[in-house]
């Protein structure tokens, strides 16, 4: 049982930066879970592989405070998927977090390297 | 089929999870990998489907309902599969909290609830002077109209008492109803608000009216025209005078006497048409008063009973100056009397208020209700106690079932969710019955609390402070029948479901539960004795005033009403006593009449209130001279079966021009004379100067007139031949039961006279015990009490023997093959039994010796002999605790011991 308590060293996704990260895999074009999945994946050079345990409940968790909105549309493979959009208030909030975000960054760029900011 | 939003959510997820693996497969593929090998390698990277499913709906909020419906429906499921423990449980509560709810809804409305109008303790009776003779708080119109001058911001309303009264519509049978005339600021006073229409104004006291105006009580107006709405503009007949419904009183206003609901309301000035009976008092035989003329401007005809609306903080000025006012009133009133104490202290008396509530209602029911409804509350315990026994030995026979289910991982939370859901369902069905059948038995108790003859109105909307004790008693069921069990058995049944092999360790867990079983049966014991004891004591106290001695034939006397308040015969009141002695004679004529006699007053409580004084006598007080007084036709005392003790009976040469006569009764005659003869002195209704002029030519025995519960009242007969006036009843002595000739009389009297109506004709028994009300109830209810827990008794102690000899079977069939006699079986199964009644019975016993104490009031005889109850009642329990034994143990005795030793 003390396996797990183990201190781990390990990059993580940080609470919350899943529910920016997809609004920011959206701000382009509406897409589907497997799409935003790729798209994360991608984009971050393969480090976060977003699993779907958490994309699913994040994406419920976003159209329920309204920040998505969601429609059945074919994909180009002629599939049927269900796509998410951004909508007005999720784009807001993306901005919002994001700066969140950026203050967050800087204020650790501060404390480890303090001599970059002086 | 329609399909509910959390079925389609779910639905959707598992397309988007579907299509999502699809193209997880579709990339793989198209990047060159194997199909089964790319299938495979998705659903792994998809990870756990249903767990995903079950987080993501979480995000929804869905989950939380999804599952409440899947453990009602679980719930739902256990139910039918044990419908003897549904309908017990759901029986048991109905009865249980209907029990309560139904005695609450009485001691609600006749104790507890206020008038439905605004400020209701404003509210007041004034009581300026009791009127001379009935000793009631009337005064007379005139008094009346000056009080209410005198304040004039001040609402002073005026009603009289009426008698019921032959409400008749276009093309309908006529019905009686009861009715009250009201001054015109009645409704404005008390700021009752109409339902439709207009109350009264002032207008409507206006004499000489063509049409009248009256005012309808809600449900009296929707049963008779549909609605409210309806009701109003209707042109109806009351007494055969002309009224027009102007309005329909607001539906929770049943008028200002509880219990008494009038149908109609009327305006006082009606008096003056004289086509209403209302009682009246005044200052006595001597002192002539115009009755045939309106009431209004005389001043000595006592009928009005007054209410008013005072702010507390303004009560002692208004008194003080009504006070002022009525002084000529009270110097009026002196006149009533010769007693020059009495007359003083008339003077001296004060105008006083009293609250609404102290009507001789409240004093009767409280503490027969507060009783019942503690007798109502045990009956509940009872069936809870019995509830949650069941419930335990349910949760035993489940406790495989739960075993295995906590096994494979449910929380226990979600196990005692589902037992106390379930509990939850029957006790909001049983709840909703309660209700249902609380309301209906309402009805029922009310019928039983109420005078024969007059069954009360009371509100039987539901109230908060009803709701709220519906509730609670709903919870309290769930917690001691559902939620305590649960809790035991899960902290408890544990460690016995582990495996079968358990069933060694579980010894002291039965032990346990052994102890909880007995306890259980013990306080069922013990209040159903108490329940028990009671309702032998009630049962008995109705039993004595229904055959205790009243001085009368009760058993063989039949009353016969008929109507002789016409003009045919008012007019003409000479003609009358040939009329009685035609009708004598007709019914003596039918086989099984012993005889027959006419008498004015036409019920029990009917006698009105005189003073006699005696020519040459000494100056007496006014409590000797009073007494009652009746006017009765030949044969009267035989008929009713009062012996005479002294002198001679009426004979028909007491005619109306000869010597007036009077017989006495001994409580009269000891006033007024002490132990000697009456026989032969003159009295007179007033002292010295005034005329004695009737003989007193007998002295009969004192009888109970006044109902089987009251004293017999100094009384004085006076002969209806010499003062021909209609009488009220027909007083019928027959040989056998009286009802059997009630037929039989009805047809025979139009042979004399086919225009004479007959409003009633009822047994003297059943009017002496239509006075019974309060010792029916509780006789009644704590009859049906006492019989349902016997019965749960029974049954508990049935249900608990039968499942532990059969726990004990093996054991019964070694000691029998070691050579225990049957006997001997049966006798352990009998003591525990026993000892289970003991513990029960000792403090039930003590119980009930506390609850005679303090209902000693409303009990006839002493503690010892209620006390018998108790022992009686102890028996009738052990009885019944033994026949509930005897079939398991018998049972248990006759266990083949060679069957129980090839099974070891």
């Amino acid at each position: 049982m003390t396996e797990s308590k183990r201190y781990q060293n390990r990059i993580e996704l940080m609470q919350g930066t899943l529910d920016m990260l997809v609004l920011r895999a959206l701000s382009l074009e509406a897409n589907h879970g497997y799409g935003i999945a790729q798209i994360i994946r991608s984009r971050s050079g393969e480090a976060f592989a977003v699993e779907t345990g958490s994309l699913y409940p994040a994406l419920h968790r976003l159209e329920r405070q309204k920040w998505v909105k969601s429609e059945w549309k074919l994909t180009e493979s002629r599939q049927r998927a269900k796509y998410y959009q951004l909508t007005a208030s999720g784009r807001k909030q993306l901005v919002t977090d994001h700066e969140r975000w950026l203050q967050l960054v800087r204020a650790i760029g501060a404390v480890m390297e303090p001599e970059v900011q002086a | 089929m329609r399909i509910r939003p959390w079925q389609r959510a779910k639905q959707d997820l598992s397309e988007e999870l579907d299509s999502h693996l699809r193209m997880a497969i579709a990339d793989r593929i198209a990047n060159g990998e194997d199909p089964t090998q790319a299938r495979a390698a998705a659903l792994r990277e998809l990870g756990n489907v249903s767990l995903i499913k079950d987080v993501t709906r979480e995000q929804l909020g869905w989950v939380w309902l999804e599952n409440m419906l899947y453990d009602l429906r679980h719930a739902l499921r256990q139910l039918r599969r044990s419908p003897a423990f549904t309908a017990t449980a759901l029986l048991t509560l109905a009865l249980g909290i209907g029990a309560n709810l139904s005695v609450f809804q009485l001691l609600y409305s006749i104790v507890l609830a206020n008038l439905p109008v605004p400020q209701p303790t404003e509210i007041v009776r004034v009581h300026a002077a009791l009127s001379p003779f009935d000793q009631s708080w009337t005064i007379s119109s005139p008094a009346y109209e000056r009080l209410r001058a005198a304040t004039p911001d001040i609402p002073l309303m005026a009603t009289a008492y009426a008698d019921d009264a032959t409400f008749q519509l276009p093309n309908h049978s006529p019905i009686q109803v009861a009715c009250e005339p009201v001054s015109d600021n009645y409704f404005s006073g008390l700021g009752v608000l109409p339902a439709a229409g207009r109350l009264f104004i002032e207008a409507d006291e206006r004499l000489g009216q063509y049409e009248w105006p009256a005012v309808l009580r809600y449900e009296f107006a929707r049963r008779t025209f549909g609605t409210a709405a309806q009701a109003v503009g209707q042109h109806i007949l009351l007494n055969k005078k002309q009224f027009f419904i102007v309005g329909v009183a607001d539906r929770r206003f049943l008028g200002d006497i509880t219990g008494r609901a009038p149908d109609i309301w009327f305006p006082l000035a009606l008096q003056a048409t004289g086509a209403f009976a209302i009682p009246w008092d005044s200052l006595g035989p001597g002192h002539d008063v115009s009755l045939d003329k309106p009431w209004y401007n005389q001043p000595t005809i006592f009928w009005l009973f007054l209410t008013a609306r005072i702010p507390p903080q303004r009560r002692a000025a208004v008194m003080a100056h009504w006070d002022h006012v009525f002084r000529s009133d009270r110097e009026l009133m002196t006149e009533a009397t010769a007693d020059q104490a009495a007359k003083t202290q008339l003077l001296g008396v004060k105008t006083t208020i009293a609250p609404l509530s102290e009507n001789g209602m409240r004093e009767r029911f409280t503490s027969p209700l507060t009783l019942l409804m503690a007798l109502s509350a045990s009956i509940f315990l009872v069936g809870c106690m019995n509830l949650a026994s069941l419930q335990l030995a349910r949760l035993d026979a489940r406790s495989h079932e739960l075993g295995i289910r906590m096994a494979l991982g449910a929380s226990r939370h979600r196990l005692i969710r589902q037992i106390v859901f379930e509990d939850a369902l029957i006790v909001a069905i049983g709840t909703g019955c309660a209700f249902a059948c609380g309301r209906a038995a309402s009805v029922i108790l009310i019928r039983w609390a109420s005078n024969r003859n007059a069954i009360f109105t009371l509100d039987l909307h539901l109230s908060l402070p009803l709701a709220a004790l519906g509730v609670g008693l709903m919870l309290l069921s769930l917690i001691s029948f559902s939620i305590v069990p649960a809790l035991l058995f899960m902290r408890s049944g544990v460690a016995r479901t582990a495996g079968s092999s358990a069933r060694i360790a579980g010894s002291k867990d039965t032990a346990c539960q052994r102890l909880r079983s007995n306890v259980l049966l013990s306080s069922q014991v013990g209040l159903s004795l108490l329940l028990s004891t009671m309702a032998a004591c009630f049962a008995a106290t109705l039993v004595h005033w229904e055959t205790v001695e009243v001085g009368m034939d009760r058993e063989h006397v039949l009353t016969v009403r008929p109507d002789f308040h016409q003009p045919k015969y008012t007019n003409h009141a000479e003609l009358l006593p040939a009329l009685y002695s035609q009708i004598q004679q007709r019914l003596q004529s039918l086989p099984g009449v012993r005889s027959a006699a006419v008498e004015m007053c036409g019920s029990i409580h009917c006698g009105w209130i005189t003073s006699l004084y005696v020519q040459g006598g000494s100056n007496l007080t006014d409590g000797q001279v009073h007494g009652q007084e009746d006017h009765v036709g030949l044969g009267f005392f035989s008929t009713l079966g009062v012996p005479f003790l002294r002198g001679r009976d009426f004979s028909s040469s007491d005619t109306k021009g000869g010597q007036p006569v009077a017989i006495i009764s001994r409580a009269y005659a000891r006033q007024l004379f002490g132990d000697a003869d009456p026989v032969g002195h003159m009295v007179g209704y007033g002292p010295a100067p005034a005329d004695h002029k009737f003989l007193i030519v007998g002295e009969v025995a004192d009888a109970r007139v006044n109902g089987a519960q009251r004293e017999e009242p100094p009384i004085v007969y006076m002969n209806i031949n010499q003062n021909p006036a209609p009488v009220n009843s027909i007083r019928v002595r027959t040989v056998g039961d009286p009802i059997a000739l009630s037929e039989s009389v009805r047809h025979a009297l139009p042979d004399v006279d086919p225009t004479l109506a007959i409003d009633e004709i009822v047994p003297l028994s059943v009017e002496l015990n239509g006075d019974l009300g309060t010792e029916t109830l509780l006789a009644s209810l704590a009859g049906i009490y006492a019989g349902l827990t016997l019965l749960l008794v029974s049954i508990g102690f049935y249900g608990v023997m039968s499942s532990r000899t059969r726990r004990r079977r093996k054991e019964f069939g070694i000691r029998l093959a070691l050579g225990a006699t049957r006997a001997h079986v049966q006798g352990l199964i009998l003591s525990q039994t026993g000892r289970i009644l003991l513990a029960g019975v000792l403090p039930g016993a003590i119980l009930s010796v506390l609850a005679l104490r303090t209902a000693s009031h409303l009990l006839y005889g002493s503690i010892n002999a209620n006390a018998l109850a108790i022992i009686l009642a102890t028996v009738v329990l052990a009885l019944a605790g033994t026949f509930a034994t005897l079939v398991p143990a018998s049972r248990a005795a006759y266990v083949d011991p060679l069957e129980t030793l090839r099974d070891e």
